[in-house]
């Protein structure tokens, strides 16, 4: 019984990943947003980006 | 500390069925009531009053021992002439029996039921601490297994040994089918193969054999059809079923099996599905004296094709213990669905007293999940830090790549399940072994103890 779930529930996770693989799922943080105006094409500076103003890194050892 | 009888059954008559046979007696010593229900077959009863233990096959009941019960004496679980159904047969509780062995200075106390049935004779129920075992004698002798730890066969089963003590009779009430006495002592040898167990008992004269069977004490009740709930289980015991009842090993061979498939699909991807397909590459460059006003700019547009899957951008710089922080943006110039991200490239180097050393890497990547095909372009909005001179950076795109971690989570996925049922095995046989003569987990004591 615990055999047969454990077949059924590895056959599922291999099937989830191959549809994973095939539809580019991913694992990184990204923002999704609807509608972005068409002038952001010739006027970049009309789009602000969600991640902006970064207060920099101050990294080294 | 499963060991039942003493002695073999003596079987009932075959030919006709009986009605149950109750003799009533007075005990010679106290004149109190003496109800033998197996008359002729018992071979010692005690009186429930003043505790003598009489000879049942004298007619007269001579006294063979008197013996003192403690005040206080807990009463049989199951009471003495309670009648229930065990395994589709009808059996009276006849006898009660409190026995305990010493092992390193602690006393451990188990009960044992005498039950009867006038066509099948008897049959015992032993209970420790809410464990509880249906024994009967064995029909055979078991034959020794030489190996170390010792083993014994029986009807073609092995069993392990478990534990060797001495058991001694601390209260006895009811019929025995042998002479029973209060402080007798007997060898008790266990071997076990879960559900079963098999025990022997070696007194002065002889050496018995039973078998018992591993019983939850819910049926045990059902059984006798007994009030409330049965003592909850203390402890692993020796003969208790796993939880995990099927082989473990035939889950890893499951696992095995999975983690092959899932390397062939994963090679399979790769290979014949994933485009991999560059569309997109370009270089730039922040320099202190041009970076003024508006800094973001969108790239050429770039067609990405084929079918739902995702794109990566790839950012590559030439950073010298510096940073530079990008914000990008992947847009569908046709429907205006962007993606928005942004990446924190550094990259660090030196040399201290532990030698050269370095932080952050100069590449940078990110997979933008599930991204429909359509024209796109990025915007990209670079950040760098104050007091930077120059930074060169460029920028890949590609279309429909492999990501491995995906891969790795299946894996972890398939592993997990398979570990937990081995962990949770492994630590049920633990503690099952630890009460034996053979623990799995040796306790460390140093020599000086």
């Amino acid at each position: 019984m615990l055999r047969r779930l454990y077949l059924l529930y590895g056959m599922m996770v291999l099937a989830t990943t191959g549809y994973a693989q095939y539809r580019g799922w991913s694992l990184n943080r990204v923002n999704e947003l609807k509608n972005v105006p068409k002038s952001v094409r010739d006027n970049p500076g009309s789009y602000r980006s969600v991640y902006r103003s970064y207060h920099g890194y101050t990294g080294g050892k | 500390m499963s060991a039942g009888p003493p002695s073999p059954p003596r079987p009932g008559p075959q030919q006709q069925p009986a009605t149950p046979q109750v003799k009533a007696l007075d005990c010679p010593k106290c004149g109190a009531a003496i109800v033998l229900r197996t008359f002729g077959k018992a071979e010692t009863v005690v009186c429930d009053s003043c505790h003598s233990i009489l000879d049942a096959q004298d007619p007269k009941l001579k006294i063979l021992q008197t013996f003192q019960a403690a005040v206080g004496e807990a009463p049989p679980l199951i009471p003495l002439g309670r009648r229930g159904k065990l395994r589709g047969v009808d059996y009276e509780v006849i006898g009660f029996q409190r026995r305990s062995t010493e092992v390193e200075g602690i006393r451990y106390i188990w009960h044992e039921y005498v039950l009867f049935n006038p066509y099948k004779g008897f049959r015992y129920l032993t209970e420790y601490h809410g464990h509880w075992n249906d024994v009967s004698p064995c029909k055979m002798l078991p034959t020794p297994v030489l190996s170390v730890p010792p083993k014994a066969s029986y009807l073609g089963e092995t069993y392990k040994h478990f534990q060797t003590c001495t058991a001694m009779t601390g209260f006895v009430v009811g019929e025995f089918p042998w002479q029973v006495r209060v402080g007798e002592t007997a060898e008790v040898t266990d071997f076990v193969s879960p559900p079963r167990v098999l025990s022997s008992e070696k007194s002065e004269n002889e050496v018995t054999w039973s078998i018992g069977e591993y019983t939850y004490g819910s049926e045990v009740w059902k059984a006798f059809n007994l009030p409330g709930d049965p003592p909850q289980a203390m402890g692993v015991y020796e003969n208790q079923p796993a939880p995990v009842h099927e082989s473990v090993s035939g889950v890893w061979a499951a696992f095995a099996a999975f983690a092959l498939a899932l390397l062939v699909l994963m090679i399979g991807f790769a290979v014949m599905i994933s485009g991999n397909k560059e569309v997109f590459r370009a270089s730039y460059a922040v320099d202190r004296n041009t970076f003024k006003g508006e800094t973001s700019f969108v790239t050429d547009v770039f067609e990405l094709g084929d079918r739902t899957c995702n794109v990566e951008v790839e950012t590559s710089t030439d950073l010298n213990n510096n940073w530079i922080y990008l914000n990008y943006a992947l847009i569908n110039q046709d429907t205006g669905q962007a993606w928005d991200f942004g990446r924190e490239v550094s990259y660090y180097y030196g040399r201290d007293s532990d030698g050269p050393w370095t932080e952050g890497s100069r590449n940078d990547s990110v997979v933008v999940p599930s991204v429909p095909p359509g024209h796109y372009y990025l915007r990209i909005e670079p950040e760098p830090p104050q007091g930077f001179q120059h930074i060169g950076y460029s920028v890949r795109v590609v279309r429909d790549v492999s990501v491995f971690s995906i891969y790795g989570l299946a894996f972890l996925a398939l592993l997990l399940p398979a570990a937990a049922l081995t962990w949770r095995r492994l630590n049920f046989e633990r503690l099952r072994w630890a009460e034996s003569d053979h623990p799995m987990v040796t306790t460390g004591s140093s020599e000086d103890d």
